[in-house]
């Protein structure tokens, strides 16, 4: 294995940089047209009903409007989505939930559109609304999507061992159960899409789209075309962290159905509040853990019951939640594990892609649950995972051994430990728990008391803020694994004057990897990263690799794009072997822009003389790369296989002070110890862990999508609170960087991880500052004083 | 629909040190004034309330969320936009380490991101960690977690052209 | 999206008052416009008539921060950020710049007016506990009536004031309060920054002999607008300056609050929390004061 790099591993400025720092970058909105008009979506203000009729005589000879579109104009699927074809472009048969569009308007004023779309009435039969995903399974509860027959959407069982034996060789059970909420991605760039009508050569489609093939499949069905007729491109892309995948293909779908109606370029761009009301969210779970174990810590049985509310429509919900079932007990070698994970319909927003993609979740539970086993054993939380945690050739829960690369589990945890002198800090902090939270203890009464303290409730001054640490680790398998498909393409085409182009059917969400995939290249055949344009993402130029989630791109895409490399350097050391009539010992080297041969300085060519050289000796300079993923299976009834070829480890430390009259967390610091295999750019991977982390803080102790009737409640960013630059501490990555046959170099996966870990780290150190433990994310104010969400009863904004 | 006749609003004012003359509608927002009139698209819209910051410009040496400003209130005033920050082709320090410092991702909030740091580097060359935090509060980021933009600025401290 | 509306932007508040009287209430005043504009958007019915919009800006005068000898004055069109970083604020009214400094963003701040912050009545205007803790006056006028109000009287109740259609308020008075009064401002808001008032709180006091001689305390976001408590203030005034007396203030004030505004979804939390940081507040200014 290439252990010496020139710049792989190195900070490297990004290719994308300077377009976006001069304001040059196009996003889809800054994309305009001749004679483009735009498209108004209408929606009703019920959550489930069935349409009766739509009535737009109050509007339909309105000046401002050059056409409406609905269901009727569909001539391919009506219905439409990525697994279950149960996503309405239109609805027309019901609202399942408050987002669902019945119909859009077109014409060239936009504002004079949103007003009329107001004036659209739609007859409804309103339905008994399902909001409670333990309630939407009762047997008399109404089908959302009656010809689906049931409103569960997924059922994933994993079984191992005998989960009753191993209770039976327990010394203690522990019970617990946590909830989660929903989250909005909050990408900075709302969503935008023109479709623009090409004639006989089909359509062309520009948007803030995550994954163009999936939108370029979606949107060929539905308008009944041929793939290659669908011209998906992708613009430059403001934030999807998972979320610009359903809603992009729908609303691509609109566009193109209305451009071809009324054959001019379409575009629809939609409001912050329009964002938040119709694209869909991560997953809440409500999760039962029951747990035995030894009175040596050792974990002996593990059952646990899942489920996950999927909302409105099926989405990714099957795949998300079969993360879960694999990845559910933590990276912790268990005997006996009984697991079933449920997705369910409701008429909440629809759930789907978000990074973290399932893991989040039950990291927030099985590492809160970790920390009580240690605290009930009267042993260090570094210890718990020390004594069950994997190691090389350790078996997971679907039966699968970890053997192909470096298992590093004990590794990062040790480097995190050590570096935050955890265990001496943890203990300090247990010291001090004196002073409990006030309010918690008389929650039960609390209307009764009246509210008011009685004078030896008041807490001095100095007792105000206490001090946590806390550490979460997780396993995460990396890429797609039984999930799905695994294989991508790269187009790498030197020209003749030693610049390159390169394009990857992967596609740049913001994380940087164009940049990465350039230093591959570069890495490979020298070639200066400046000098390799990474050309526009569409769907015509480049095979179908898949969508771009699961932290795939550096291990697929980057695979793919090595492989284009290596073909082209056999090819062109072929090539040279022959022209400078060399041995087979002689070593030709692709560096610094130059290819020579090592020892013999006199046979030395600059790249692009090189380039020329094989252009003019027929030497063809592009090449195709393809990289598919190892094969791996999946036994669905029973949950054996082995779930993902390969898998990564990370191990995150928060430290935090709770103000225990408040409610309020700070989090000073928290240490992320990743192990991604090899870092290609540590700009990036810094990046990474830096913006996940803090994604990580705001699940922790801000975000949530509170529903009333399934509408949410927080529309825009006043209400819906992320991190501000001034909500978190220090963030010190650390990479462990291990060994892996797969990928470019070993290199794996970064975005997901560096999310999944914090809340759970975050929530654990809030038990060490305060000695209370908490099942709900988020630990916002309400929760770390009284144990619950207070809501208002109505949607009205303010804050009383 | 209102039956009155709007009358549309003379403005003049100083783009990116250009001086500028237009009539537009009353009702027009500054940041649609640069992005659609102007075809400035490097200002971002990302929540149309002034929270997110992705449109910021700076007006009289101010930033200001340009969603919030109307086309009639700029008038004789000074605005500097993303696109007014480099001069004569080379990069303005403060975009030189944005992309040395990795402070872009997707890139959606950085036109805002700079010019809220620009408008502190001005009045304030040396600001310190809490200062830069401060400034720069009023600009949502989802990427970065703001680490290496307030690398950024923190070098770009007393190399500003004010 | 902005409905449709015409601008104005008059030179003298002569010819605004004129255009104010004549538009015969479908005219509103801009002056920051970080609330209208906002409000435009979401579809507020609080400003969905709006016709004509009156840009006071151009007033000369109303962007002035003026000292006299008993008193202060702040224009209309004054931001928090000239309030924040102004020497005669913080010198005289530091609450007030503390307050100033919390609110928003330095984008909000750099556009938001204190008057525009306390005109629309919003019960968690974070001005204005501070104004009401230094006795705040306001200047009102109209084409033939120039008046003065107390803050307290101007805002009388949720998002409703004294102001009458054709009067446009001119500026805020604040006598100088006497330099032995100390105090602090303290908000609660859901993050370190951008963030709406959970609860706020004012208080100046003063000591003599380790009693309290006199006392102001004002609160935000608790009750449905913005309120002095002068019976709280009376209860206090003359009682030992300590602990005891501190947490008896606070329950006190909770049981005020608690008799104002009733039973909220919220006062599980905001209750307890209220008196716990108000008594942190009262601990905290005595100490300073030491």
């Amino acid at each position: 294995m290439k252990e010496k790099f020139n710049v792989v591993g190195k900070p490297v400025i990004r290719e994308d940089g300077k377009a976006k720092v001069t304001g040059q970058a196009k996003f889809a909105d800054d994309y305009k047209f001749p004679n483009m008009i735009f498209g108004v979506m209408v929606r009703t203000k019920a959550t489930h009903a069935i349409i009766k009729k739509i009535d737009y005589s109050e509007i339909e000879n309105d000046k401002h409007i050059i056409t409406i579109v609905d269901a009727k104009d569909i001539k391919g699927l009506k219905k439409t989505g990525l697994i279950r074809k149960d996503q309405p472009v239109f609805a027309f048969e019901k609202i399942v939930t408050p987002g669902d569009v019945v119909a859009m308007l077109l014409g060239e004023d936009e504002d004079k559109l949103r007003l009329l779309a107001k004036k659209v009435k739609v007859e409804l039969e309103e339905l008994p609304v399902l909001n409670d995903p333990e309630k939407a399974l009762n047997e008399d509860s109404p089908l959302i999507h009656p010809e689906f027959g049931s409103n569960l959407i997924v059922h994933h069982p994993l079984r191992k061992g005998d989960i009753e034996k191993g209770f039976a060789e327990s010394d203690f059970i522990l019970e617990q159960t946590y909830t989660t909420p929903h989250i909005e991605h909050a990408y900075l760039e709302p969503e935008c899409v023109i479709a623009i009508p090409l004639g006989e050569k089909g359509i062309h489609i520009i948007g803030s789209i995550q994954n163009p093939f999936t939108a370029r499949r979606i949107v060929a069905e539905v308008i009944n075309y041929p793939l290659n007729k669908v011209k998906i491109e992708q613009a430059e892309l403001g934030g999807s962290f998972g979320g610009k995948d359903d809603l992009m293909c729908i609303l691509s779908a609109r566009a193109a159905v209305a451009a071809l109606k009324t054959n001019r370029p379409v575009k629809i761009r939609y409001t912050r509040e329009e964002s938040i009301l119709e694209s869909y969210k991560r997953h809440p779970y409500r999760m039962h853990y029951k747990v035995g174990y030894t009175k040596d810590g050792k974990i002996k049985a593990m059952k646990i019951d899942i489920l996950a509310d999927g909302g409105a429509y099926c989405s990714m919900t099957p795949f998300v939640t079969w993360r879960s079932v694999v990845q559910a007990t933590g990276p912790y070698e268990i005997e006996n594990v009984w697991t079933d994970v449920r997705g369910v319909y409701t008429n909440n927003p629809y759930t789907g892609a978000m990074r973290g993609f399932g893991s989040p979740q039950i990291i927030f539970a099985q590492e809160s649950l970790m920390d009580d086993i240690a605290v009930h054993l009267g042993i260090t939380p570094d210890e718990i995972r020390r004594i069950n945690g994997y190691r090389q050739g350790s078996i997971t829960a679907s039966g699968q051994r970890l053997e192909n690369h470096e298992v590093n589990l004990l590794k990062v945890l040790d480097t995190a430990c050590n570096e935050t002198n955890f265990r001496e800090k943890w203990i300090e902090n247990e010291k001090h728990h004196n002073r409990r939270i006030p309010t918690i203890e008389f929650k039960e009464n609390i209307l009764k008391r009246n509210l008011i303290l009685s004078k030896n409730e008041f807490i001095n001054p100095d007792d105000i803020i206490k001090k946590g640490i806390g550490l979460a680790v997780s396993f995460r398998g990396s890429s797609l694994g039984a999930e799905g498909i695994d294989a991508a393409a790269s187009y790498l085409s030197i020209q003749n004057d030693g610049s390159a182009y390169l394009l990857c059917g992967l596609a740049e969400n913001g994380q940087g990897m164009r940049t990465a995939y350039a230093i591959i290249v570069s890495e490979i055949l020298g070639i200066p990263v400046e000098n390799i344009y990474y050309l526009e993402m569409t769907t015509a130029h480049i095979p179908d690799s898949g969508p771009t989630v699961a932290s795939r791109s550096t291990i697929m895409g980057g695979g793919a794009v090595k492989n284009s490399a290596e073909i082209l350097r056999k090819r062109f050391e072929d090539f040279l072997k022959d022209y400078w009539k060399l041995n087979e010992n002689d070593l030709i080297v692709f560096e610094n822009n130059e290819v020579y041969v090592k020892g013999k300085e006199n046979l030395k060519l600059s790249f692009p003389e090189f380039a020329n050289l094989a252009y003019k000796n027929g030497i063809c300079l592009s090449s195709i790369g393809w990289y598919p993923g190892p094969k791996i299976h999946w036994e669905e009834e029973t949950g054996h296989g082995s779930a993902y070829f390969t898998y990564v480890y990370g191990c995150q430390v928060a430290e935090v002070r709770v103000n225990i009259i408040t409610g309020e967390v700070y989090v000073d610091r928290v240490t992320a110890v990743h192990d991604p295999g090899k870092v290609i750019n540590l700009l990036g991977a810094l990046g990474q862990v830096y913006g996940g982390v803090t994604q990580g803080v705001g699940y922790a102790i801000f975000e949530e999508l509170d529903k009333h009737n399934g509408l949410p409640r927080e529309l825009n960013f006043d209400q819906y609170i992320i991190p501000t630059s001034k909500d978190v501490g220090e963030i010190i990555p650390i990479f462990v960087e291990g060994k892996d046959e797969f990928g470019p170099w070993g290199a794996k996966s970064l975005g997901e991880p560096t999310l999944e870990l914090t809340a759970a780290a975050i929530n654990n150190a809030i038990r060490n500052a305060v000695g209370e433990r908490y099942f709900n994310l988020p630990v916002n104010l309400e929760e770390v004083l009284l144990k619950r969400k207070l809501r208002p009863e109505d949607l009205k904004r303010g804050s009383l | 629909m209102k039956s009155k006749s709007i009358k549309k609003v003379k403005v003049k004012f100083k783009l990116n040190g250009k001086e500028l003359e237009l009539e537009t509608k009353p009702n027009k927002r500054l940041l649609d004034l640069l992005r659609d009139d102007l075809n400035l698209t490097g200002t971002k819209e990302g929540c149309s309330i002034g929270e997110c910051g992705a449109c910021t410009v700076i007006m009289n040496g101010k930033a200001v969320n340009s969603c919030l400003v109307l086309a009639g209130e700029i008038n004789n005033s000074e605005i500097i936009t993303i696109e007014g920050i480099a001069q004569n082709g080379n990069l303005h320090p403060l975009q030189e380490n944005f992309l040395k410092y990795g402070a872009v991702q997707c890139g959606f909030c950085t036109p805002g991101m700079i010019l809220s740091a620009y408008a502190l580097l001005r009045v304030n060359p040396e600001p310190d960690e809490e200062t830069i935090k401060e400034a720069i509060a009023g600009n949502l980021c989802r990427c970065t977690g703001y680490k290496q933009i307030i690398e950024a600025i923190k070098h770009s401290t007393k190399i500003t052209d004010g | 999206m902005n409905p449709e509306f015409n601008y104005i932007a008059p030179l003298n508040l002569n010819s605004a008052l004129k255009i104010l009287s004549a538009s015969k209430s479908r005219a509103k005043i801009l002056a920051g416009g970080t609330d209208i504009i906002p409000g435009f958007h979401i579809g507020s019915k609080r400003f969905s008539s709006t016709e004509l919009l009156i840009d006071i800006k151009r007033i000369r005068g109303l962007d002035t921060i003026k000292e006299y000898k008993n008193f202060v004055e702040i224009g209309a069109c004054v931001t928090f950020s000239q309030l924040s970083e102004s020497e005669i604020i913080r010198k005289y009214f530091p609450l007030l710049a503390k307050a100033a400094e919390t609110i928003g963003s330095v984008q909000i701040r750099n556009r938001a007016t204190v008057v525009g912050n306390f005109v629309n009545n919003a019960p968690c205007a974070d001005s204005v506990p501070p104004l009401l803790v230094y006795d705040a006056k306001i200047q009102i006028q109209s084409l033939n009536r120039k008046r003065e109000i107390s803050l307290q009287k101007f805002l009388i109740k949720s998002y409703t004031t004294a102001l009458k259609k054709n009067e446009i308020v001119t500026k805020i008075l604040i006598p100088k309060p006497e330099p032995e009064l100390k105090g602090d401002f303290y908000k609660l808001g859901r993050r370190r920054a951008v963030a709406i008032s959970r609860i706020s709180l004012a208080v100046l006091m003063k000591t003599k002999n380790s009693l309290i001689e006199e006392i102001r305390i004002a609160s935000g976001a608790v009750t449905p607008i913005g309120t002095r408590l002068y019976e709280l203030e009376k209860f206090a005034r003359g009682k030992a300056a300590n602990s005891d007396t501190f947490k008896e203030l606070s329950i006190q004030l909770g049981k005020k609050v608690l008799e104002i505004t009733g039973l909220r979804w919220s006062s599980e939390y905001k209750l307890p929390v209220l008196q716990q940081t108000f008594y942190q507040l009262l601990e905290k200014v005595s100490r300073d004061e030491i």
